[in-house]
């Protein structure tokens, strides 16, 4: 089946949710190429097994448009027949878009898929992955948005090899390009998690759980509810809006595990919650479960370790 | 400036999700998707400082119309909505040209979206409506600052960028962007006299098909039967300790 991977940069280099997908590609044995968009000037993103364009965006105007034109064209010159991208905001554009051109309506929300008799079956994890649920794409050219770490990323060597593709501008101009200051560990890569939700009351009292974070050098997150709040940065989202995280030991604190939070941390090695409400379905998912105030429990946490 | 918002009617979220052969079971009663209420109220910042008419356009079984009225309540002009039993299970395609033949018919300059909905989580409709359109499409919008122009603040992957909204486009609209405002009972008496007009299927040209076809659903077993211990002021040793075998200190 001849696949198109859409592929992303992150740090200048060829994102882990690219990595996830070729790496499944492999596993399947489909023949594929690589085509990734981005704004760096000179990213790493080739590699001597697959072939790989670069089409690169300007970081000063909006030109998704442009960008979807010529993946479309792409795409029906060469017959592609599947197009495999990660979930992230940029590829959620392009897909949909391409989704008009191709007359095929994409599967979001994918965490797995298989070919079979020639046909594209998805897995998707509905209500916080409590179920699973099967869809058979029926057209010619089938369209995912993969959520990240649903497959282990490839281990390979990226070099500067790959053709570039520049598209034009649009008139809608790009200013004040802020990025978020990284600090500490990573949400995505960091092997331990620390949450927290509105059972930390108020804002003031995360300083609770940055200081066990510091302790144990996790990475902190929150749940929507949180960051609504603003107590926190989008960044720093964890679910099914924010980011999927999959880390040795994930400690949720006052998160009472909305299904829309639980599919974005259920797949944790070891889950650690701590919450008031002895029924919190947070419970379901916990390999250690804390009935408890989080704001006595953490205190003590921390000044005992 | 005609500012047409896209609101959908859902089940009450504090209830949980059932479905019925792949399809989300939608009761007679359904309530305005929360994530709607962030687009509408950018429509009614935007009609104050430009005026002209906020059009909510819906699709999907209009039952008792609690979502539809909602919507109205928070200040919308009139609502436009299509409900045929054979849009039943319409892909995200289908959805978004449905909407864009509705959009259309306002003549909308601007037409505002959620990024995606509480109950499907697809997150395309936005942009699909946009590429139907033959529109710029300004997604994931987390602030707005209207003054001479109207500045918008879109999220990135690395945090986020600004841009002037063009005369006509489709914005996507994150939740928390804004801080949605709550109908006091005059409002909501007001709306009680607004238009809310069914427009025929037949009327508009749907340009997708059906191309996902439902194979199952399966409930896995998620429950952990973890250890659970009710803190009288010492679970904490139990976190240390393992902490310590997991060999995380």
């Amino acid at each position: 089946m001849k696949t198109l991977i859409l592929g992303e940069v992150i740090d200048n280099k060829l994102s882990s949710g690219t990595l996830e997908i070729i790496n499944k590609a492999n596993s399947l044995s489909l023949e594929y190429k690589v085509v990734t968009v981005g704004s760096s000037d000179a990213p790493v993103l080739g590699s001597s097994t697959f072939h790989q364009t670069y089409i690169k965006r300007s970081a000063e105007s909006l030109q998704f448009n442009n960008v979807a034109d010529k993946l479309s064209q792409i795409i029906q010159e060469e017959n592609i027949s599947l197009v495999l991208a990660p979930s992230t905001y940029q590829c959620r554009d392009l897909v949909s878009f391409l989704s008009v051109d191709l007359l095929s309506s994409p599967v979001s929300n994918v965490i797995n898929f298989d070919i079979q008799d020639d046909s594209v079956v998805t897995t998707n994890s509905i209500n916080g992955g409590e179920s699973i649920y099967k869809t058979k794409i029926t057209s010619s050219c089938s369209l995912l948005l993969i959520r990240p770490k649903s497959f282990d990323p490839i281990d390979i060597e990226l070099n500067s090899e790959y053709e570039t593709i520049e598209v034009e501008n649009s008139s809608i101009e790009i200013f004040d390009v802020f990025k978020e200051e990284k600090s500490g560990p990573q949400l995505e890569d960091s092997k331990i998690v620390i949450s927290a939700g509105r059972g930390m009351v108020e804002k003031e009292n995360l300083s609770l759980v940055e200081d066990l974070a510091n302790k144990l050098n996790a990475a902190i997150g929150g749940t929507r509810a949180i960051v609504d709040a603003g107590w926190m940065p989008y960044s720093q989202q964890v679910g099914q809006t924010g980011k999927t995280v999959k880390p040795d030991v994930y400690i949720a604190c006052g998160i009472s595990g909305a299904t829309q939070h639980q599919v974005g941390m259920k797949d944790s090695k070891f889950i650690i919650a701590i919450n008031k409400d002895e029924e919190a379905p947070i419970f379901q998912l916990a390999d250690l479960g804390i009935v408890g105030d989080t704001l006595s429990v953490i205190p003590k946490i921390n000044e005992n370790i | 400036m005609n500012i047409t918002v896209c609101a959908k009617q859902i089940p009450d979220p504090a209830n949980e999700i059932t479905y019925d052969n792949g399809l989300i079971s939608r009761p007679e009663e359904q309530v305005l998707d929360d994530t709607d209420r962030y687009g509408i109220e950018i429509a009614l910042q935007l009609k104050e400082k430009y005026e002209g008419e906020v059009t909510v356009i819906s699709m999907g079984p209009a039952g008792t119309q609690k979502g539809l009225q909602q919507a109205l309540q928070m200040g919308a002009d009139k609502t436009l909505y299509v409900d045929d039993d054979s849009l039943k299970g319409s892909n995200s395609l289908m959805t978004a040209s449905i909407l864009s033949e509705l959009a259309k018919t306002t003549d909308a300059d601007i037409v505002i979206f959620g990024t995606e909905s509480t109950d499907g989580y697809t997150g395309t409709v936005p942009q699909q409506v946009a590429r139907f359109l033959k529109l710029d499409c300004i997604s994931y919008i987390k602030a707005i600052e209207i003054s001479e122009n109207v500045t918008l603040t879109r999220q990135t992957l690395e945090g986020s960028e600004k841009v002037i909204m063009p005369e006509k486009c489709v914005l996507s609209v994150t939740a928390g962007g804004v801080e949605p405002r709550y109908p006091n009972f005059k409002d909501i008496m007001a709306a009680k006299q607004k238009p809310i007009e069914k427009v025929e299927l037949s009327s508009l040209n749907m340009n997708a098909s059906q191309n996902l076809e439902f194979l199952n659903i399966e409930k896995l077993e998620n429950s952990k039967n973890g250890e659970k211990i009710i803190d009288e002021g010492e679970a904490y040793q139990v976190v240390i300790e393992k902490l310590k075998e997991l060999k995380v200190i």
